[in-house]
């Protein structure tokens, strides 16, 4: 066909799309890990201890309260307010309240230390907690070093947060990728002897590189034999891969399973776009992710039946609250608060949170001194969660939870869900003290 | 052999992907011919399209007759958003600065995202495929998914459909009359307020088209609709703004490129320029884009 339309001079119309370019990366979906470099400790003056009565315990939180994040951020935030009532309703800390005082940081690292400045400088916070995007939580543990208040981080995931990274005043009070990867992996161990050829498929990003070496780290150490086949990096966002799957097709009787850390909506893309290949006939998967609600749900019957993976503990399943009534009680409460929705991931990120910080500061007899904080975080402890026990190691200042892995299945009328739930600790299989002073040490390097 | 093979579905694959990007960019391409309004909100409506379709199908998953139903009302229920965002703020800046233009088609994007959001959340939706597209094809020994067969199916009756609109119909008559000068058109007594409006209305379905499409073939979630954008305006760009035909190719050659690219892992590292790349190439020799008229 031919036309008469007039054309707008080029340099507009590149203006135009470059603008667009920009909103595109603003816009983009939460990106879960990624870090930068900086080294740790200062030196620590003595600590006058001692409660006040009457005053509150104030708390900053800062998190991605809206855009895409609030999907894990909304539920962590739901289980962080149950905790805090409970503990209020039983007087608090030493007698003190618990407040907390909630900003959002739009997924920003420049946003959220704007908060945490706004928060310590104006509304006089004594702690710092929260984040979702590891650019976020980097960012506040420098502001906790240099500005001299404690942070504890949350649902951020890098590993080097604590440890390459790590110093006096942060802490993590959930797991680390390198937890539940090693989890994954030792699953796979356990379970699937044929996985010895590997592809893998992750976004090209911090988050997906860190579960890509985390993973076959672990997996060579333990069964030497494993190799990598091919590799593949999809965008962050992707939205076809229909590319990957069929180069993944033309690797059949040359790999035996698959590796993937694509999570939230690109997961279920990517599985959906896989379905009709019959991919994961052809291979194993294993996946970082698929067996929480927030990808299980969407995907429905279309659900990768014999995918492993650790999920939370599937509370929606009668025989696991049967087995367990100390957590069948809790879920009934936490449903009865949100309307009938399960708990996720986040929601028990939420929940420990406040509980590890009440134990913390219990401990420092209600000082929110930062060198007071990490003497009694430095010696460890645990607390008693209603679905099992959560460590804080002392050396790095990590919590370690429990972690299950579970494998798909689709029930005949559609629904899917996880059976074979196993349960390991991530005291269990995570790098020892050792290892992550190592690791610092050759940070600092 | 097999190599060929894997070259050649990976193509049709591409291709599938392209001609939704057509749908999505034509109607962009259409609504800046006619009105000279560059629509920012365009990939809000297509997001829209998607959603509604995912209400129509989750009716009944997997269920046929649903899915014809979504493919049905899906963009007629985009093409009354868009009649509403016409009506109500559109026609009110025709005359204004491109500028003040561009401020109020993001600001529109904006609010029907949000809109979006709080509809049906933030959290990912998915529909399954209708049955009988389920499963794959074996094309020259390689599987190839039937739903993008469809995809391709449908391709030239949209074109066909496009021709005739434009080529065999009074409004296609005025539209293209309109895209010449707007000013004459109006002074030969034309309502051409009335001209607009149904413009943006069709471009709004065909994006909507383009999105209830894509639903079975990704995950849903806010944010969808600046990708596909980005992607539109290139594939518009390259073809030259106002051309179809152009679009077409632009858009089809768009998702080879994207096909292909993922065959060859030097490439593969670099398959988000190459969009942008081929735009600035074709801006270089061709400013007014492959099969665009010099002003």
């Amino acid at each position: 066909m031919h036309q008469r339309f007039r054309f707008p001079p080029a340099w507009c119309l590149l203006a135009m799309v470059a603008a667009l370019a920009v909103l595109v990366v603003a816009c983009r979906p939460p990106a879960r890990p990624p870090p930068t470099p900086a080294p740790a400790p200062v030196g620590a003056p003595p600590p006058p201890t001692r409660p006040t009565p009457a005053p509150p315990i104030r708390i900053g939180e800062i998190n991605s309260y809206s855009g895409l994040a609030t999907v894990y951020t909304f539920p962590y935030r739901e289980g962080l307010r149950m905790a805090l009532e409970e503990i209020n309703e039983k007087g608090g800390v030493l007698g003190r309240k618990i407040e907390f005082i909630f900003r959002d940081d739009k997924l920003r690292a420049d946003e959220a230390v704007k908060a945490a400045q706004e928060l310590v400088f104006q509304e006089k916070v004594d702690l710092l907690v929260g984040c979702i995007s590891s650019s976020v939580g980097l960012a506040l543990s420098e502001f906790a070093k240099a500005n001299k208040v404690f942070y504890f981080a949350t649902h951020c995931q890098t590993s080097r947060l604590t440890w390459d990274l790590g110093h006096e005043y942060v802490a993590r009070t959930t797991n680390n990728v390198n937890q539940y990867v090693r989890a994954l992996a030792k699953r796979v161990l356990e379970d699937y002897p044929q996985c010895k050829r590997w592809l893998s498929i992750n976004q090209d990003y911090e988050y997906g590189r860190a579960v890509h070496e985390e993973f076959f780290e672990y997996m060579k150490k333990h069964r030497p034999e494993t190799t990598v086949v091919a590799e593949y990096w999809p965008r962050l966002g992707e939205t076809d891969h229909t590319a990957y799957i069929t180069a993944m097709l033309a690797q059949e009787g040359k790999a035996d399973c698959i590796l993937t850390s694509l999570w939230g909506g690109q997961s279920v893309t990517f599985i959906k776009q896989a379905n009709p290949y019959a991919l994961f006939k052809k291979f194993q998967l294993v996946h970082a992710s698929v067996g929480n609600l927030d990808e299980l749900g969407p995907l429905g019957k279309e659900a990768p039946v014999g995918a492993v993976t650790p999920p939370f503990i599937p509370t929606y399943l009668p025989e696991v609250l049967q087995a367990d009534p100390k957590l069948a009680e809790w879920v009934k409460r936490y449903k009865d608060r949100t309307g009938g929705e399960e708990p996720t991931t986040g929601s028990s990120f939420g929940y420990a949170t406040v509980y590890i910080i009440a134990e913390t500061l219990k401990r420092t007899n209600g000082s929110t001194k930062p060198d007071d904080i990490h003497r009694v975080l430095r010696e460890g402890f645990s607390v008693q969660m209603p679905w099992g026990e959560v460590v804080m190691r002392g050396c790095d200042q990590q919590a370690l939870p429990p972690i299950w892995t579970a494998v798909v299945d689709v029930r005949p009328d559609g629904t899917p869900y996880v059976r074979d739930i196993k349960a390991v600790h991530g005291k269990d299989v995570v790098r020892s003290c050792d290892e992550v002073m190592e690791l610092r040490a050759k940070a600092k390097r | 052999m097999e190599w060929m093979a894997r070259v050649a579905v990976q193509l049709l694959s591409g291709i599938s992907i392209g001609v939704i990007l057509f749908l999505v960019a034509s109607g962009l391409s259409l609504i800046f011919g006619v009105s000279r309004v560059i629509n920012f909100a365009h990939g809000a409506l297509y997001m829209v399209g998607a959603y509604l379709a995912y209400s129509v199908m989750s009716q009944a998953p997997g269920s046929g007759p649903y899915f014809w139903l979504a493919l049905l009302l899906a963009p007629l229920g985009v093409a009354l958003l868009g009649l509403v965002v016409e009506v109500a703020f559109l026609r009110r800046i025709y005359r204004a600065e491109p500028l003040y233009q561009l401020v109020m088609t993001i600001a529109i994007a904006f609010v029907i995202g949000d809109m979006v959001r709080t509809v049906w959340g933030a959290e990912n939706r998915s529909v399954t495929r209708p049955d009988f597209l389920t499963g794959a094809v074996s094309i020259l020994g390689q599987p190839f998914p039937v739903y993008n067969l469809l995809v391709l199916g449908l391709a030239p009756v949209v074109l066909v459909g496009l021709w005739w609109v434009f080529y065999r119909t009074r409004w296609g008559m005025l539209v293209r009359a309109a895209t010449w000068d707007r000013d004459m058109v109006g002074a030969l007594g034309v309502n051409t307020s009335h001209l607009y409006t149904t413009v943006f209305l069709f471009g709004a379905w065909l994006g909507g088209l383009g999105g209830a499409l894509v639903a079975p073939l990704q995950g849903l979630a806010p944010g969808m609709d600046t990708s596909v954008l980005l992607l539109a305006f290139v594939a518009v760009v390259i073809g030259g703004l106002g051309s179809f035909f152009g679009t077409l190719l632009a858009a089809v050659l768009l998702g080879v490129a994207q096909g292909l690219a993922v065959l060859n892992p030097l490439l593969r590292r670099f398959d988000i320029v190459i969009p942008f790349a081929l735009m600035a190439l074709v801006l270089i020799a061709r400013p007014q884009g492959l099969f665009g008229q010099k002003e």
